[in-house]
């Protein structure tokens, strides 16, 4: 062998080694028996109170379980879904992750990457613990998640006092919106604030509501039968209220450069009458409970704010209705079999997670509203006294309807479309009827292939 | 014919003896050995580089054009049990892509870049490095700290912090109401425009420090010279200090050019591309298509192969360059 080959044999083995070290990532079980988890979790940066939750949740399984050694990873917004989808690629996802049960981990479902909760909840008996919608088939068809609650990706967020120092009533038709821009922008008051730089936002905040007023809460169903189409007069009509509101300016065009989260601490301070975001924007209003500090206080959140749904449109088929879907939760890979020590540990921490301590504590904070029907949520209010904006939030859900939210229902490769779509409609660059031809030729496209 | 005879027949001629032909022998031996040593030398020093070229660039490049061809569309893994129905499927991905609207917004926005690259951040750099340079103002050392500060913060802090700047509840509508009260923000028609004031900002203490480093070799005598000849301070810029670093300005273009390409981070955090896609450039385009919603990974490397195309023109564009009005050092 000459000293060349020597050289190149020496250095492989080097890189072999190194990789090896390196590639070998967590055992099943070390030595003392002790078990290794790798969660993808998610912690949501806007809420006041969401970094206590390391401590009050995390560490509090930690204690608990000795035997089980958690690696966790903790992301926020655009980075989460996208190191999500670079777990799906490389076929290596987490043994516990947070997700949606659709939209942005849609590829979790579809790829199979995470298993069927539903064995898992037949076993131990806990298929009546749970509300029987959150317990849907999700958009692998299964359950892919055990979802935390059901969510209302829309709440209209009143300022009632500003509306009557004003001389204003609460609005009931768009026109009332529209009318009150004259008495608010001359005063710098905005009439509905939302942050639309991130293109989600509008269309899982408004417009999945206004897209279900003009089609009923059935327009998935459908579409998906070939009975309606992107074109027809229910999804142009909605376009074009969204097209009216940015033109009588009712939401200002600027807000499509406002990041998102931005406009809750100007909403707080009297500069808008009404914020449009999902319901989980209720926890940003609520009391940081390391500072006791609060952008609402319990006296505001009780006397001056109201949260209520969109006014009626013009020719809406259905009213009061406001746009939901099963709610976030957590989910197992696939790679873990039922009965070996890895499964049973992460299916212990997802039931931890989706046990009365945690929906109590997600309800005490306001990012969820409980799955979990072992936590009674009247009684958990009055005994904790939580503040009045918790209340609010349960008497929401129990007023108005449903319909479904566009990224709930549809596939990223046409929902895509349609966010890009509003927000060059916010830009003034493209009228209605251009991006509903948009959008009903990519939902073509894919529905071609997998319909 | 053995070394003996040989010796013998030689000697005859009194020329040669047994001694000299092995000698002969062991000096072309030992020069054999040394184009060895030297062979071995050569690789040994460059196979490492190669290996690591290799691993980093050359692979990932041929790779990804591999994918870009491929139904790789939604990912997974390309070996062992649970490996994908990995097939070649042709250029439609390319042809998606060239279909694509926003590939053009992104291309141009690129090229905006590069603009405000070569005509802003070097003539800038330039003009403040020569200022600084030649003492034309009182406290060099602070204003070159200041130009030069944006370079050693983090890019991502960079983004935030113009973020919150230009959003409708950030300090830029508060400054314009300093002259306008009764200002309310709107939509801006080009947001293009700020990313690309935060790019000059940004970078253009980097040419700065090259500049300045340069224009410290030039022999202060030689202006001098050209001073009591008559010379004026332009003159002296013109006709000394310009060709002089002509070297230098083609090689921060060079610089300039290929950071462009690359610009990812700071639009990321600033504006994420949006909206609209309006401030999108090529990087995040392909990042949107490989992790925004379902993944399309055939079609986030067409348009990765596309941009290392696009990288070798602009490359061979700026060797031609070089080669027209560079090394006049």
């Amino acid at each position: 062998m000459t000293k060349l080959r020597k050289v190149a044999l020496v250095a492989l083995i080097a890189l072999f080694s190194v990789s090896m070290v390196f590639a070998e990532g967590a055992k099943e079980a070390s030595a003392d028996g002790k078990v290794t988890l790798r969660v993808l979790n998610y912690i949501d940066m806007s809420e006041p109170n969401s970094a206590n939750e390391v401590a009050l949740v995390w560490d509090k399984f930690s204690a608990e379980n000795p035997d089980i050694e958690i690696i966790r990873e903790d992301l926020f917004n655009e980075p989460f879904h996208q190191k999500t989808e670079s777990y799906v690629a490389s076929g290596n996802v987490p043994d516990v992750l947070y997700m949606w049960p659709s939209g942005r981990s849609t590829s979790l479902h579809t790829t199979g990457s995470v298993q069927d909760l539903r064995p898992w909840l037949e076993r131990d008996g806990l298929l009546d613990s749970f509300s029987a919608p959150s317990l849907a088939g999700q958009a692998g068809g299964y359950l892919g998640e055990l979802p935390n609650g059901v969510t209302s990706s829309h709440i209209m967020f009143a300022n009632t006092k500003l509306l009557a120092d004003n001389g204003l009533a609460m609005p009931e038709t768009l026109d009332d919106l529209i009318a009150m821009v004259d008495v608010l922008a001359p005063k710098g008051i905005q009439v509905i604030a939302m942050d639309n730089m991130d293109s989600w936002v509008m269309q899982s905040c408004l417009f999945s509501l206004v897209v279900g007023r003009y089609g009923a809460a059935d327009w998935y169903d459908r579409l998906a039968a070939g009975e309606i189409k992107f074109t027809d007069d229910w999804f142009v009509k909605a376009l074009e209220a969204i097209d009216t509101l940015y033109a009588k300016g009712v939401i200002s065009r600027a807000s499509l450069n406002s990041p998102y989260g931005n406009c809750r601490g100007e909403f707080a301070a009297g500069k808008a009458a009404f914020l449009i975001d999902g319901d989980w924007a209720a926890a940003a209003f609520m009391e940081d409970i390391t500072t006791g500090k609060a952008l609402l206080s319990r006296e505001q959140q009780a006397n001056d704010f109201e949260m209520v749904v969109f006014p009626a449109l013009p020719g809406e088929v259905v009213s009061n209705t406001t746009s939901g879907v099963v709610g976030t939760g957590w989910g197992m890979s696939a790679d873990l079999e039922m009965g070996t020590p890895k499964a049973e540990a992460a299916w212990r921490l997802i039931k931890y997670l989706q046990g009365e301590y945690v929906q109590e504590y997600r309800l005490s904070t306001g990012a969820s509203f409980p799955s979990n029907l072992n936590v009674d949520v009247a009684k958990v209010i009055e005994e904790k006294n939580l503040e009045p904006f918790i209340g609010k939030r349960a008497e929401f859900y129990n007023t108005y309807g449903t319909t479904p939210v566009i990224d709930g229902v549809l596939h990223s490769d046409v929902y895509n479309i349609i966010n890009v779509g509003l927000q060059e409609i916010g830009l003034g660059a493209k009228t209605p009827a251009t991006v509903a031809a948009e959008v009903q030729k990519a939902w073509e496209a894919w529905a071609a292939s997998n319909i | 014919m053995s070394d003996k005879e040989k010796a013998q027949r030689a000697g005859v001629n009194g020329e040669i003896t047994l001694g000299d032909v092995k000698n002969e022998k062991k000096i072309r031996r030992k020069e054999l050995t040394s184009k060895g040593e030297e062979k071995l030398a050569y690789w040994t020093l460059v196979l490492p580089g190669f290996l690591i070229y290799f691993a980093v660039m050359a692979f990932p490049t041929l790779f990804s054009f591999i994918l870009s061809i491929s139904n790789y569309y939604r990912g997974g893994q390309l070996f062992g049990p649970k490996a994908v129905d990995f097939k070649l499927v042709g250029f439609g991905s390319y042809a998606k892509v060239f279909q694509d609207e926003y590939f053009y917004v992104a291309l141009k926005n690129n090229f905006k870049i590069v603009l405000i690259s070569v005509f802003g951040q070097i003539p800038l750099g330039f003009i403040l490095a020569y200022i600084l340079n030649r003492g034309l103002v009182k406290f060099t050392g602070f204003f070159q700290t200041v130009i030069y500060l944006p370079c050693v913060i983090s890019t991502v802090v960079i983004g935030i912090l113009f973020k919150s700047f230009f959003s409708p509840t950030g300090a830029w509508p508060e400054v314009i109401r300093i002259f306008n009260p009764a200002y309310q923000p709107t939509v801006n028609a080009n947001p293009m425009a700020s990313v690309l004031l935060v790019i000059l900002w940004m970078y253009t203490g980097t040419y700065l420090l090259i500049f300045i480093a340069n224009l410290q070799k030039i022999d202060s005598s030689i202006i001098e010279a050209a001073k009591i000849d008559g010379a004026s301070e332009f003159q002296a810029l013109r006709y000394i200090i310009l060709p002089a670093l002509s070297g230098v300005i083609v090689t921060s273009a060079i610089l300039a050019i290929s950071g462009s390409l690359k610009s990812f981070d700071l639009i990321y955090v600033m504006t994420g591309g949006g909206p609209a896609n309006r401030t999108t450039v090529l990087s995040i385009f392909m990042y949107d298509k490989a992790f925004k919603g379902a993944p399309n990974y055939a079609l986030a490397n067409a348009i990765s192969t596309i941009m290392v195309i696009i990288s070798f023109l602009l490359i061979g564009l700026t060797k031609l360059a070089e080669k027209k009005f560079g090394g006049k050092e």
